[in-house]
């Protein structure tokens, strides 16, 4: 017999068994309510053989499996968000017993009502933004062969005014992107920046100047969508990606210091 | 693991995914974005056990072309 445990999505307020009737969890095994006080935590049961310990370090490398619960999770934290307001947990939260799980959501109770109040009827919303240069300039090494024919002091004059450039557009696309993330702040209850990713990861050669994460009222969201419109024309030399509504992911953190 | 993995991607095809995987993690595993801070197991009564996740985001990023020089493994 497998050792199992409990798997955390997400926390919400007074939803039960019966508000979640087709929704699967991990592995297609059924979503449940842990009832504690009036905060309802959404878990399904999990097999330790594949989310113990030791198996979770190794399966946390492996990025098809990764992916795979990671989708999970989002499909099961969107079905909750539907219903009331929703804290989702960080992937992978594994209890051993519901025991431990109701002894945890005691600990935070107060501080998980805070976040529940801070989200409800909000949703996140996610605005990125790219630098509109290209900085594949050469970074080193000997005059290119269009070089050819010019002294060594006018290939200088040249590198040092690419320089100057690139400096003075890494600048404007900084500034840029303060801006846009202050005005999209005025229409979102919370906002904040997360860092910028990776190249390698957006798949876009621009650098991403701006990845902002912002809590909008549902009964607004057409109001930012617009505001985030009309910045986009404003600067049509930037690409700003906007996207959402998303369960608030970005500001479901718990505040008891 | 691969069956129930392949069964599990199936299901979720059906709704066509709104969120990249790249902002998903960016979510779910960035340090202090969400509910807890760190993967919590209670292993046998013992103690928490903490997995902490800022080093695997850095592998994940790392990845695509950059695979770890030599194969070693912390212990």
């Amino acid at each position: 017999m497998t050792d199992t445990g409990r798997y955390l999505y997400a926390i919400s307020r007074d939803i039960t068994d019966r508000d979640l009737p087709s929704a699967v969890g991990l592995r297609g095994a059924p979503l449940q309510v842990v009832e504690h006080r009036g905060l309802s935590a959404v878990v399904s049961t999990v097999d330790l053989d594949e989310f113990g310990d030791e198996a979770l370090r190794r399966n946390l490398e492996d990025i098809t499996w990764l992916e795979d619960v990671a989708r999970t999770h989002d499909s099961v934290v969107r079905v909750i968000a539907d219903l009331g307001p929703t804290a989702p947990l960080r992937l992978a939260t594994i209890y051993l017993d519901d025991g431990k799980l109701r002894a945890r959501v005691d600990d935070l109770y107060d501080a998980m009502h805070r976040t529940l109040d801070r989200v409800e009827g909000r949703m996140e919303w996610s605005v990125k933004a790219f630098a509109p240069w290209r900085d594949s300039v050469p970074a080193t090494g000997e005059p290119s062969s269009s070089a050819s024919g010019r002294t060594g002091t006018q290939y200088l004059m040249q590198r040092k005014a690419e320089s100057a450039q690139r400096d003075s557009a890494v600048e404007s696309a900084a500034a840029l992107a303060d801006e846009l993330h202050r005005e999209l702040s005025r229409h979102a209850a919370a906002s904040r920046r997360l860092p910028p990713q990776d190249r390698r990861l957006t798949g876009h050669e621009a650098a991403m100047t701006l990845n902002g994460a912002y809590l909008v009222e549902r009964s607004v969201a057409g109001d930012f969508e617009a505001a985030a419109a009309s910045l986009s024309g404003q600067h049509p030399q930037a690409r700003i990606d906007v996207q959402g509504p998303w369960p608030p992911y970005s500001f479901a953190t718990l505040d008891d210091s | 693991m691969t069956e129930v993995s392949s069964r599990a991607r199936a299901d979720l095809r059906s709704t066509p995914p709104e969120i990249s995987l790249v902002d998903l993690l960016d979510r779910l595993l960035a340090t202090g974005v969400v509910l807890s801070g760190d993967i919590v197991i209670t292993l046998a009564g013992v103690d928490l056990v903490e997995v902490r996740l800022h080093a695997l985001i850095s592998s994940v990023r790392a990845q695509p072309r950059e695979p770890k020089p030599g194969g070693e493994r912390d212990g």
